[in-house]
């Protein structure tokens, strides 16, 4: 048998190979949906289409200009905040409430509503005690489609500037519709049938109530004593299992790389996450559409080297942490190994640190996830974050702290790559003496300005976050512990709001005025400046006439290229996050 | 841009939102519901495990055990009492023990658990205890243990159960599932499933 890691690194590349081999067909399928070229879907579903377009009296031929697509894409944005808004304060009277919770406070209720609006799903209160069926079905489920479709429809904008020549930016709401009519519900769909298959529950009833096999005492801290220890002040028989329309909820969940689960414990829980089948499911639908989507920049340029060389670069990146993440699990605490009391081999068992992980996953399983949710900016999990190795848990930190680069969000991850790519050209092109351009457009100090500003934003949010944490000794309350454990537990929220992730580590006291506060600030700059930013740098490519001297372009295809953009994105990464990384979990580890 | 454009696609969005909330929101989990109840009412319903109507629990949710007639599942620390039913009682929730595993605290609990499951296992001696034994899963209630640590504890089940430690296998082997294509996920033993058939509540695994 051979050594346990290396079985999962060889899991890791089926899956990535099964993730690019689904994502070339699905590429071509969305760039013809998206396009309106022909093809059967669109036969299919076209009356819907129209029906929609009649309904919002859109005349779907008509490209709108970047200005009004960022201003629609801000406007739907806020919209489902508000509507969201009051959905969850609004729960206590709603109908759809069998476990008679009570609506939100409204700083929670309005963490929550950005949370979701912007494809974060940072989720400051388990949902299983706090919210109703209908919170999750009508609220937090309809944004888990609406920001992806966001992204995506953006992500197209700025696609269709690009092209040579561009035709127009295309109609933000017929994007919109396009992403979840053809490729968000379909799949949702068959993976919560798969799910319910598999055991995650779809019911309206309300939560069951179960004999337990051995009654067991509370104490005040509620705590697990013994039913007749002294200290107990309950004796307890029953056991909840909450149930609910979860199966959708979990599918969209991870397509839409939202990661917010219909339970706190997220896909650890084995109702929303039964088997090994289902894990395997659902970590690969997390990073799908974010890979999909860059070989669909490929087929919308007319020239797919373009986008298997920012696949080449996001499979480096993201093979780097999976190949650290894995190997720092596999390596078990002293404290876990307990002077060799504990056994951490794999003979019939995961070998490594288990601790926070699900015996039906293991540690190589939950190591890979966590690379992926957090890569992708998804932010779902299949263990508890806070039970990682330190130096595991710089992985996730570093992927949220480069900006969803490595996969990102659905459309979001596309376009801050593209960011990215831009700075790259304008300084490689410096560099050799060269007028910088991009598939034959020049970029100008305008272009520069709108790409840099992409690219800084979050860590721009990121480490205002951070401080306002460190230095408001209101919020301080929130670090849950003490020294450098407490300022990771802070300085890994930060990270993840301000990058729209929403994975969080368990310690983190997150429902606090100035935690709402200061998170909810982060999710929604960190989202709402890259998409005006996305349609502005549309606009100004749509404008730009091609440039003359095409052939003596840097080629932004080449092997050299992309060794050159991934040392930008390490550098610019590396400048936000060394000096936080060397308080955290590196002291920790040390 | 001007105020009357910005207003017309205030309520082209506004139309968005309500669409996608009647049918993203109700018709997309009702069509799922439906479907899934029809196919697989079972699961859609939460797995529940009722004998002679009573509901013993989801065989997707962990139970606490300390008894030495049962097997025991990962540790539940950090348990919430969050639900109250109708008449009054408290029912059982859990949660993860968000301890980092190079803490002190962690160490402390780690020693701790050592010390009562070798109390509990004195025909163990000294054998090194397997992992999961010790180490809170992720969700705080994982329905399963792994097949090390089962056998750890056959010969005490057997000692307190006057069954013998091929029967208390045999049972610990049924309720046992295998990775998904021999690779994917662990090879994984249904505690609560056990349980009932060590009682004699349950005749065989589900």
């Amino acid at each position: 048998m051979s050594a346990p890691w290396v079985t999962t690194l060889l899991e890791a590349s089926a899956v990535v190979a099964l993730l690019v081999a689904v994502a070339i067909p699905l590429s071509a399928y969305m760039v013809s949906v998206m396009e309106e070229r022909p093809c059967v879907a669109r036969k299919l579903l076209g009356p819907v289409e129209r029906g929609y377009a009649r309904l919002l009296k859109l005349d779907p031929q008509q490209s709108m200009d970047g200005k009004s697509y960022g201003a629609a894409a801000v406007v739907l944005t806020l919209i489902g905040v508000v509507g969201l808004f009051c959905i969850l304060l609004a729960q206590g009277v709603l109908p759809g409430n069998p476990e008679h919770v009570t609506g939100l406070a409204p700083d929670l209720a309005l963490n929550m509503a950005i949370s979701f609006a912007t494809n974060t799903d940072w989720q400051a209160v388990a949902g299983e005690t706090h919210l109703s069926y209908a919170a999750q079905a009508l609220g937090l489920a309809v944004q888990n489609f609406l920001s992806p479709a966001i992204g995506i429809a953006v992500a197209f904008c700025l696609m269709r500037a690009l092209k040579s020549p561009s035709s127009g930016l295309g109609n933000f709401f017929m994007d919109v519709l396009r992403a979840i009519l053809y490729v968000l519900l379909p799949l949702a769909l068959v993976g919560a049938l798969v799910g319910i298959a598999q055991g995650t529950p779809q019911t309206w009833e309300p939560y069951a109530e179960t004999q337990l096999l051995e009654p067991v005492g509370v104490d005040a801290e509620g705590q697990i004593v013994d039913a007749d220890d002294p200290t107990a002040v309950d004796t307890v028989t029953e056991a909840m299992v909450p149930l609910g329309p979860q199966a959708s909820q979990v599918a969209i969940k991870q397509l839409g790389t939202n990661g917010g689960g219909f339970n706190g414990a997220n896909s650890a829980s084995a109702l929303e996450n039964p088997t090994p089948l289902t894990n395997l499911l659902q970590g690969s639908a997390i990073l799908l559409l974010p890979l999909t989507l860059i070989l669909c920049f490929g087929r919308m340029v007319a020239d797919r080297r373009q986008g298997r060389a920012l696949m080449a670069a996001v499979l480096i990146l993201l093979g780097l942490g999976v190949v650290a993440l894995v190997s720092a699990e596999f390596a078990a605490t002293p404290q876990l190994e307990a002077n060799g009391a504990v056994y951490t081999g794999s003979l019939d068992q995961s070998a490594g640190n288990m601790e926070g992980k699900e015996s039906r996953i293991g540690t190589g399983e939950t190591a890979l996830w966590t690379a992926f949710t957090t890569a992708a900016a998804n932010g779902s999990s299949n263990g508890s974050l806070a039970g990682l190795t330190p130096l595991g848990t710089v992985v996730p930190l570093v992927f949220m702290g480069l900006g969803e680069v490595v996969g990102g969000g659905a459309g979001t991850g596309l376009v801050s790559l593209l960011g990215f790519v831009i700075l790259t050209v304008f300084i490689a092109s410096l560099m050799v003496g060269r007028a910088p351009e991009y598939l034959g457009k020049k970029i100008g100090p305008a272009e520069m300005r709108l790409a840099v500003l992409l690219v800084i934003t979050p860590a721009l949010v990121i480490l205002a976050g951070a401080a306002l944490f460190v230095l408001v000794p209101a919020a301080q309350g929130s670090a849950g512990a003490a020294g450098s454990q407490g300022f990771m537990n802070l300085f890994y929220a930060a990270v993840s709001a301000g990058a729209n992730n929403g994975s969080a580590l368990g310690g983190f006291n997150a429902d606090t005025p100035w935690a709402n506060g200061i998170l909810g600030a982060e999710m929604l700059l960190g989202r709402l400046i890259p998409l005006i930013c996305t349609a502005a740098l549309a606009q100004h490519f749509l404008q730009l006439k091609p440039a003359p001297n095409q052939a003596s372009a840097l080629s932004t295809a080449s092997p050299l290229f992309i060794v050159l953009l991934l040392v930008i994105i390490v550098l610019v990464g590396a400048l936000t996050l060394v000096p936080a990384l060397a308080l955290g979990p590196v002291a920790l580890g040390l | 841009m001007n105020a009357g454009k910005l207003g017309s696609i205030g309520l082209r969005a506004a139309g968005v939102f309500l669409a996608a909330t009647v049918v993203l929101g109700v018709l997309y989990p009702a069509v799922v519901a439906l479907v899934g109840q029809a196919l697989f009412p079972w699961q859609a319903q939460g797995s529940l495990i009722e004998v002679e109507g009573v509901t013993y629990g989801s065989a997707h949710v962990g139970q606490s055990y300390k008894e030495a007639t049962h097997l025991w599942g990962r540790p539940t620390e950090a348990v919430v009492v969050s639900q109250v039913t109708d008449d009054g009682e408290a029912v059982l929730w859990y949660g993860p023990e968000n301890l980092s595993p190079a803490s002190q605290e962690f160490a402390d609990r780690v020693d701790q658990r050592v010390k009562e499951i070798r109390a509990a296992h004195p025909e163990q001696g000294d054998a090194p205890i397997p992992s999961e034994l010790v180490t809170v899963s992720g969700s705080g209630f994982d329905p399963h243990i792994s097949p090390a640590a089962a056998e750890y504890q056959v010969e005490r089940i057997a000692n307190a159960t006057g069954k013998s430690p091929q029967e208390v296998r045999s049972i610990i082997r049924q309720c046992t599932d295998a990775p998904f294509l021999g690779v994917f996920g662990q090879e994984r033993v249904n505690v609560l499933e056990v349980n009932l058939m060590l009682d004699g509540i349950l005749e065989e695994p589900l």
